[in-house]
């Protein structure tokens, strides 16, 4: 996997630690901890956690629940000029969604390599099509990131009224590093496996309403 | 179950009821790719007799023989099975060898049973006279596995190629030839690798998508529905009605949306939806609910960002809603929403992505389960949401409806919205079917595989903008599609059938052409019975009537959906829309 260099790092690296923020406040109330901030004019006009739980809808993430706040006061346009700083790869439906809406450019933290659509599964992104494409940027607080995630399984799991074996509900500390980047490209290369480094027994619970991404 | 027959239908005026659209189910990503690939192996041709000892041979001394899964194809073929190019020039030298000898006096005969591994016995037939010894053609093995002069020598060293004390050495000549990799995963196209390649078989499975059963069962529920429940027609009627309803209110363009839950072949309608992106975003006052109840009127539901927006309608806020000025506003709103096709960079995702109508059903189909959740669902949803406010998040109710738009907007939606008809605890949209007047965007897409619905049937493929659809270029009109496939994608967590309900002329098409293969093996059937009467009898039925398929189908026809894009496509008004 390959993640660009990012321009102004310590800028967006400030943008993503709110996002950070908002995981681990989802985590402390039980919810998936994914966490986002849309940025316009390095203000924050919209926040979101997870809120599939809440509506009994699959596809309430993160963003869309930022989204949501954003659209409360601005118009869709607004889009246009705003950055969105999210912890995990945003998945292939917000993806399309935040193309659709033109935004200027993702930054995430790791990679979503069950649903990611910026690189993680697939690219929709950078794919041909009728929208302007956005660049991404990975990578950012991506330990904090992924740590967040596998706190949330192994606590899930030792919620469970049949937890998992033993090796499953430890907490795994080892992250493996990303190369180094070789090519000068916004865009994230070629999707490797992240979360999957969790492998926390998520695919046992069918009926688990909660998603990553 | 009411289902409204509003004015104007194509299909069900007057006494005709006969269908005019058939399903299709639609290839899958990994049916589209792999149905292409091919595998080069050495063939060489033999007596009869003696091709059980050259198996032998082959199995004994060439290792990784079997490496690549090839059941898929007949071991043994008799030349007659055989496409031309396989054959080739028919060797002079070797119909002279085929005069009756010795070792060719009994002619065996091939059992090959569909799930059978390349086995193959000889029953004690009564032998036939006849002046020209049967060969058949073995498919040795792929021709990675050995280099054609290995192979050779190997041969060379065993009868009936080496000569012996009592009978001249038959001929070895080793052809390479192209067959399919990969099993077919329909007749029509065993049929059509038969003709092309080396007789395929047909084993009713398919590895790279839906098992064809499955899909054959869920077809017959939808197209023969019993008494008192809806049908895909009706159906796909009423979505489309939900389309025209927001259209006509001004709130979006006409594209529609159905959930149906179908329990012991019981139907229930649990959510119609209509495309709603141009109403009113709340940022410019746009409430949730219709302002006059469900009698909605375009007052509040025009894009706000007005002229500030180059790729949509500035139609301005006008108040009032005589009927004359919404025709006229409409008209203009059609207007520019065609003119913003063509513009590359103006792909008309002008309004509000989140209220194509399978988000707004989707998330009604939420708002439904919260309704009749147990103590013990709805608590936990009260606490996850009450977790917003925990993380400090803005928590203004009616921005986030009216920006989600998953309460009804229309008389049609909440017919359906209001009635409790799912059944407590329920997970998302899990099994429902969903039927749509187009392909869903990327989006709307994945928003399905989150959702994990069961069905899938949309009337209009989209070519420019359709996440569902596996097919790229086809061969006379060109792109057809992105080729994203999500419906049925390995790499994601959850995969589902997905239907293109097409036109009569299509369907009428698909008709002709298997009527032609009835009646091919038929004609086939009679000559084989008369050409052996006593011989060959290969296990399997119909299945094996396909492998043995030979030069009698159209050539050149590798994709069998050639006709139907002319039928589906370009009676959009909005080509390059995500819907
Ligand atoms: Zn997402
Ligand atoms: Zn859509």
């Amino acid at each position: 996997m390959v993640f660009g260099p990012i321009p102004n790092r310590e800028y967006h690296e400030g943008h993503m630690r709110k996002a950070i923020e908002m995981a681990e406040l989802a985590l402390a109330s039980d919810e998936t901890p994914v966490g986002c901030v849309f940025v316009h004019q390095g203000e924050v006009i919209g926040r979101g956690i997870n809120g599939t739980n809440a509506s009994l809808n699959g596809t309430r993430h993160a963003e869309f629940v930022a989204l949501a706040e954003i659209m409360a006061k601005h118009p869709p346009s607004i889009l246009r000029e705003t950055d969105l700083y999210v912890t995990v790869e945003p998945c292939i439906m917000c993806a399309s969604a935040l193309r659709q809406y033109r935004i200027r450019a993702v930054y995430f933290g790791c990679l979503n390599d069950r649903f990611g659509g910026c690189g993680g599964v697939m690219t929709v992104h950078s794919d041909p099509g009728l929208d302007p494409l956005y660049p991404v940027y990975g990578g950012l607080y991506r330990e904090e990131a992924i740590m967040l995630l596998r706190k949330f399984y192994v606590q899930e799991n030792n919620k469970a009224p049949d937890p998992k074996p033993k090796k499953n509900r430890e907490l795994k500390t080892e992250i493996l590093p990303i190369s180094t980047p070789q090519v000068a490209t916004p865009t994230v290369g070629t999707p490797t496996s992240e979360i999957a480094g969790l492998s926390l027994g998520k695919a046992g619970r069918a009926k688990s309403p909660v998603k990553a991404g | 179950m009411g289902v409204r027959a509003d004015s104007k239908t194509d299909s069900a005026a007057g006494g005709d009821r006969r269908p005019t659209k058939h399903m299709v189910h639609v290839k899958t990503k990994e049916e589209c790719r792999l149905g292409t690939v091919t595998i080069q192996v050495w063939t060489v041709e033999m007596p009869s007799k003696h091709a059980e000892g050259v198996l032998k041979v082959i199995k004994e001394n060439i290792e990784g023989h079997d490496a690549v899964d090839l059941q898929h194809l007949r071991r043994f073929a008799k030349p007659k099975f055989l496409p031309p190019h396989v054959l080739g020039d028919r060797d002079l030298a070797k119909e002279l060898h085929a005069i009756p000898r010795a070792w060719e006096t009994r002619r065996p005969a091939v059992l090959q049973h569909p799930n059978s591994r390349w086995e193959w016995a000889t029953p004690g037939k009564v032998p036939r006279q006849e002046n020209r010894a049967p060969t058949l053609y073995l498919m040795v093995c792929p021709s990675s596995v050995i280099g054609l002069q290995d192979l050779r020598s190997l041969l060379l060293q065993h009868p009936p190629f080496a000569s012996g004390a009592d009978s001249w050495a038959y001929p070895l000549v080793i052809k390479e030839v192209t067959v399919p990799r990969m099993a077919p995963t329909c007749l029509e196209q065993a049929a059509e690798w038969s003709e092309a390649y080396w007789p395929t078989f047909y084993r009713k499975t398919n590895p790279f998508g839906a098992h064809p059963s499955t899909i054959d069962k869920a077809k017959n529920e939808l197209e023969s529905p019993t008494e008192g429940n809806v049908s895909i027609e009706q159906v796909m009627e009423m979505a489309d009605q939900a389309g025209l309803a927001t259209e006509k209110a001004g709130l979006g363009i006409r594209t529609g949306c159905v959930v149906v839950e179908r329990v012991d072949s019981k139907t229930e309608i649990i959510a119609v939806a209509g495309d709603a992106r141009l109403r009113l975003p709340p940022s410019a006052g746009g409430s949730p609910v219709p302002s006059s109840g469900f009698d909605a009127s375009p007052d509040d539901s025009f894009l706000a960002e007005g002229t500030e927006d180059a790729d949509v309608p500035s139609v301005g806020s006008e108040k009032t809603a005589s009927k004359a000025k919404r025709k006229k506003l409409r008209k203009k709103r059609n207007k520019a929403l065609k003119a913003a096709e063509g513009t590359e960079s103006n792909g008309c995702s002008s309004g509000n992505v989140m209220a194509h109508a399978v988000m707004r059903a989707i998330g009604m189909v939420g708002r439904k389960r919260l309704r009749v959740a147990s103590h013990m669902i709805s608590s936990a949803a009260a606490k996850a949401e009450s977790n917003f406010t925990r993380v400090g998040l803005e928590h203004d109710e009616d921005a986030r409806d009216a920006f989600f738009l998953d309460m009804p907007l229309t008389p049609l939606e909440q017919e359906y919205f209001q009635v409790n008809n799912l059944k407590p605890d329920g997970y998302l949209c899990l099994k429902l079917e969903i039927f749509l007047t187009h392909e869903p965007c990327m989006m709307c897409s994945m928003a399905l595989v989150h959702s994990r619905v069961g069905r899938v049937i949309f009337a209009n493929r989209m070519p420019r903008t359709g996440g569902l659809t596996a097919e790229t270029v086809r061969n006379d009109t060109g792109p057809i599609g992105l080729g994203y496939g999500l419906c049925w994608r390995k790499e994601l967590n959850w995969q589902f059938m997905c239907w293109e309900w097409t036109s009569a002329a299509y369907a009428m098409e698909q008709k002709a052409r298997q009527e032609r293969h009835t009646a091919i093996m038929q004609q086939k059937g009679r000559r084989r019975n008369v050409e052996e009467a006593a011989t060959v009898t290969a296990a399997g039925g119909e299945i094996d009537d396909d492998a043995d398929e030979d030069t009698d189908m159209a050539p050149d026809q590798p994709d069998m959906d050639d006709d139907d894009d002319n039928a589906n496509a370009g009676k959009l008004s909005f080509t390059s829309v995500h819907v």
